[in-house]
């Protein structure tokens, strides 16, 4: 990657400061909305800070109303998360090697399927599913969740195209004439050299997981099994309707600053890891 | 002569594909077939069900509720997906020709918003656009205006695409900044040496070059238009103006949910994903001929 | 379910064996081994803990396990979810009055008249035991409703001299007058909330619908265009199109700081109001008052509500005797549920000697400046008549606020909002299969 670095022209960084300002405001808002009180969130000017400095107590607060189950729903959004892009990647990396370098018997339908399967609202999916899973018994459970979300057609594409691109059929032969078992040449000879497209999907996944709704909203009815998009839903829901007492803005503000912080971090440390993967994605 | 490519080692193969194979036909084939079946009859509340056939797809094309909420995403994704990609490729134009830190800085900063939910998304963005919580609606009073209401009917597409540009603009810089990685530097190498400028190598080499990972984008994008639920779903707390048919996804599920009729909510998620699928392969057809001609 | 056992097979095969056990241990409802019945409830009243801790240390042989689903809706897609499935519904579910004959026509609730729920008739305001029963039959036992009455601000009412409105045509000439004195500020927010708009056309005897579920299932009376309902829409219309009226949806973070900033200086609100704003709004406590509602013909003493719930017993309920006696007795007469539900819930009660009872009447507010605000709200409860709802109430409503929004935003006129409506709905009852009347 070498690139001249020599254009250091005035208009492509004004262009680029402008965009910076426009994709940051609203993050650096939410920062200083969770540092306020709820008389301070509704009364002070909204990019600067309130009277006092509530942070603290906004997150000694968050973690304490309805009995703490706000850690009950970061945790569950990191299984949930974590064991939906474990489990899809697996799946998707043995999927896309296997449609990559092995020909049998309805392969080229599956491969052309597999494209349609990406384009399927996963919205349309949710209500059918949960009509099935609950007649199997697992609705409100974790599995409800899980297991719907392991499935991946478009990182079983992305593993088939890195596949394809940089697993030269040579070296399985050889590898064969070693005697090696199938499974073995997969684990010693492909995963190591498709790391970077697992990392991808396995990220894709994770995010896909981390961010969904509509699927636990449905799935799950119990909150300590929520996930926390499904849970601040369900704050903001109560702030915003219930004709009641509790006035929760300020909780959801700080709550939701909490469920994207994790994210944030981990999409500016691991963005090579997209940019490859969005690459071999755009390959084809 | 080609070169091999594949082993003929099918057991194998069919065996590495089987785990992902089952999932696809536990969570796809039969949900979709089972929506499938559902839609092909009616539940009326005081009647019971009866078998009606393609009855609910009729009802779906001919419903003007659904109609006219197809209409507004088309017209919403007529202007928002263009404006975004047109952002995303001159980010990613520049990202690719600029390399100071500052560049790097805007790549990551970019990036950011697509690591928020779209669900937390919605909602900051319905407390930047109030009144009370925001910084947006009095800014029209600094020029003399009258302090701007984001969800009024005059507005709200456009405080919708906003959201939707926010999310996905950089997702879509760092696609088509990755293919832009891509482009041999040979290919405009020669025309460097001639003098000619960056901006005419851009659109000359560089865009025709990632003409394909741009179609791609696009029909993403399209899909994603098409299916428009979460933002709508979340505003519509905000905005009264959204009604219960603003977008075919969100009146399938107001049927589904608020009306119990699983059966045109089905149906209408079926037809809906027809026409997607339909475009979707019409788009790709069309930018395969174009490239061939 | 049609077609559901093929599917359940076949997915019964394909799920792994394995993932099943894990949810093994997520079965209830014991009893049969000689402990306590569990019924599980779903409802989403706040500080709704302490009152179900209340029912489990009185009762030893039934057990609560209580969820909150969701509020409103979440918690109403959830039980149609599961009503469709077949499978996994509460036992008990805090269903609203206006949504009482849509569970009914999902065969959702059970009759608890069965198990003698009808002894408690007398406990309940008149009008409350009216909507949650139909002849016999008892499909929900009422827990909270909203009497309708109108807070205002006293304070700049009184430093400005104008009259607190007795009728609505006085109401608008105050709304003329504010405007005058603050044009910045709006006499209410038309609040696009079916609830309170429903309050009012029943306050205007308006009676729009008619059902009966068991005199005929698929028999429904629609009527929203009657000159009662009319008048309704046309005087909040016009205030609307004449800028007196803001338009924020109730509820909103603007529409708190409007109401705590003196934008707006009234809102015909409910019994349950006081809890609300006592607890929202900080700058303007002290400042409101309450004052019945307007009436349309002066004199007059008719009033509407807004808001309410019930407890109903679901069709899957293991055990629905012991989940009668659950849905009668969480609130009921249980003194510890109503301090709870009146001091910290701030729930209007529906129980009628409760309502009564001195503790609760003479109870002075500091939100209202010492005014006994339920002085006005209970006698309200007590003239309140009878009031039916439709078995697709989400519906009904749902076209009405969209016709609303489409006239608040010059799309439509204000008189033609509710033919639309009434044309939208009697089309959509009668795809249903229903007759209209």
């Amino acid at each position: 990657m070498t690139r001249p670095a020599t254009v250091r022209t005035r208009v492509p960084h004004l262009l680029m400061a402008a965009g910076m300002l426009y994709f940051l405001v609203p993050l650096l808002w939410i920062v200083i909305a969770a540092t306020k009180n709820q008389a301070d969130l509704l009364s002070s000017p909204a990019m600067w800070f309130g009277d006092e400095f509530s942070l603290f107590d906004n997150l000694v607060r968050l973690f304490r109303e309805d009995g703490g189950v706000y850690g009950d729903w970061l945790l569950n959004t990191a299984v949930y998360s974590g064991g939906s892009a474990v489990g899809a990647t697996v799946l998707a990396s043995l999927a896309g090697y296997g449609l990559a370098r092995f020909s049998f018997w309805g392969k080229r339908f599956f491969e052309t399927a597999l494209l349609g399967m990406i384009m399927v609202p996963a919205t349309a999916l949710v209500l059918p599913t949960y009509l099935i899973l609950s007649n199997v018994g697992i609705v409100n459970t974790m599995w409800a969740v899980i297991l719907p979300s392991l499935l991946s057609p478009f990182g079983t594409y992305l593993v088939r195209v890195y596949v394809a691109e940089s697993i030269p059929v040579e070296l399985l032969d050889a590898a064969r004439l070693d005697q090696a078992s199938e499974l073995r040449i997969f684990w010693q000879v492909v995963v190591p050299n498709i790391r970077p497209v697992f990392v991808t999907v396995f990220l894709f996944t994770l995010v896909a997981t981390w961010n969904n709704y509509f699927l636990p909203l449905v799935m799950l009815s119990d909150a300590d099994l929520f996930p926390l998009t499904v849970g601040l839903t369900t704050w903001f829901n109560t702030a915003q309707q219930e004709a009641g007492t509790r006035v929760l803005f300020d909780l959801v503000v700080t709550g939701a600053l909490l469920a994207i912080v994790p994210l944030v971090i981990a999409f500016v440390l691991l963005q090579r890891f997209w940019r490859s993967g969005a690459a071999a994605g755009a390959l084809r | 002569m080609r070169r091999r490519r594949m082993t003929d080692h099918p057991v194998a193969g069919a065996l590495f594909v089987l785990p992902f194979f089952l999932v696809v036909v536990a969570f796809l084939v039969v949900p979709l077939g089972y929506a499938f079946w559902l839609s092909l009859s009616s539940k009326s509340l005081a009647l019971g069900e009866q078998f009606t056939g393609f009855g609910n797809y009729t009802r779906a094309f001919t419903d003007p509720v659904l109609l006219d909420g197809f209409l507004r995403v088309l017209v919403f994704g007529a202007v928002q997906v263009p404006l975004m990609l047109g952002i995303a490729l001159v980010g990613a134009l520049t990202l690719d020709a600029v390399t100071t830190r500052f560049a790097i800085a805007f790549r990551l900063i970019a990036f950011m918003p697509y690591a928020v939910p779209a669900v937390l998304g919605a909602l900051m963005w319905g407390f930047l656009y109030s009144r009370t919580f925001g910084p947006f609606a009095d800014l029209p009073t600094a020029f003399g205006g009258a302090p701007a209401d984001f969800f009024s009917a005059d507005l709200l597409l456009v405080s919708l695409g906003n959201i939707v540009t926010w999310a996905w603009t950089g997702y879509n810089m760092i696609v088509l900044y990755s293919a832009l990685q891509g482009v041999p530097r040979e290919m405009y190498e020669a025309a460097l040496i001639d003098g000619a400028s960056q901006v005419q190598i851009a659109v000359r080499v560089k865009v025709p070059a990632i003409r394909q990972a741009i179609a791609l984008a696009a029909i993403f994008s399209v899909i994603g238009t098409m299916q428009f639920f979460v933002e709508p779903y979340v505003m519509s707390r905000f905005a009264p103006q959204i009604s219960a048919g603003y977008t075919p996804n969100l009146y399938a599920y107001n049927q589904a949910f608020a009306y119990s009729d699983f059966h045109y909510s089905a149906a209408i998620s079926f037809a809906l994903g027809f026409v997607v699928f339909v475009a979707a392969y019409a788009f790709v057809l069309s930018t395969r001929k174009r490239r061939s001609s | 379910m049609l077609g559901i056992n093929r599917s359940r097979t076949l997915v019964s095969v394909l799920t792994v064996a394995g993932l099943l056990a894990a949810t093994a241990c997520g079965g209830d409802s014991g009893g049969s081994d000689g402990g306590p019945v569990r019924v599980s409830v779903w409802a989403w009243y706040p500080e709704f803990k302490g009152v179900v801790d209340a029912f489990n240390a009185s009762h030893d042989d039934i057990q609560v396990d209580w969820t909150n689903v969701g509020t409103g809706p979440d918690q109403y897609a959830k039980l149609k979810t599961a009503f469709t499935a077949g499978t996994g519904a509460p036992d008990v579910a805090m269903v609203e009055f206006q949504q009482i004959p849509t569970f009914l026509i999902l065969d959702a609730l059970v009759d608890m008249g069965q198990y003698g729920a009808g002894a408690d008739e007398d406990l309940y305001a008149e009008w409350a035991w009216q909507q949650a029963t139909d002849g016999d039959k008892v499909f929900a036992i009422p827990v909270d409703g909203g009497p309708m009455a109108l807070m205002y601000r006293k304070d700049l009412f009184d430093q400005h001299r104008i009259p607190v409105p007795t009728t609505w045509d006085e109401y608008a000439t105050a709304a003329e007058k504010m405007k005058a004195v603050d044009p910045d500020a709006y006499i209410a927010s038309f609040g696009s909330d079916g609830g309170w708009l429903n309050g009012l056309m029943w306050q205007a005897g308006c009676r729009p619908y008619g059902y009966s579920i068991t005199e005929a299932r698929d028999k429904v009376k629609i009527d929203l265009t009657h000159p009662d309902c009319e008048k309704v829409i046309e005087f909040y219309g016009d205030l609307v199109e004449r800028d007196l009226m803001a338009t924020d949806p109730f509820f909103t973070a603007d529409a708190a700081a409007a109401l705590d900033s003196g934008k707006y200086w009234t809102w015909a609100a409910a019994g349950w109001t006081p809890g609300y704003v006592a607890g929202s709004l900080k700058n303007t406590a002290g400042k409101w008052a309450v004052a019945p509602m307007p009436q349309w013909e002066k004199g007059a003493d008719e009033h509407g509500d807004w808001g309410g719930s019930t407890f109903t017993v679901t069709k899957q309920a293991d055990n629905p005797e012991a989940a009668t006696v659950v849905a009668r007795e969480l609130f009921g007469k249980s003194e510890e549920a109503w301090d709870i539900g009146l001091n910290k819930a701030f729930l209007y009660p529906l129980v009628k000697d409760v309502a009564a009872d001195p503790a609760f009447t003479g109870k002075a507010y500091e939100f209202f400046n010492g005014q006994k605000v339920n002085e006005i709200f209970v006698p309200v409860s007590e003239k309140l008549g009878d009031f039916d709802y439709t078995p697709f109430q989400d519906f009904v409503f749902g076209d009405l606020l969209d016709r609303c929004a489409e006239a608040t935003s010059g799309q439509r006129e204000w008189d033609t909002v509710l033919d639309a409506t009434q044309k939208n709905v009697v089309d959509y009852a009668r795809k249903q299969g229903f007759t209209v009347e």
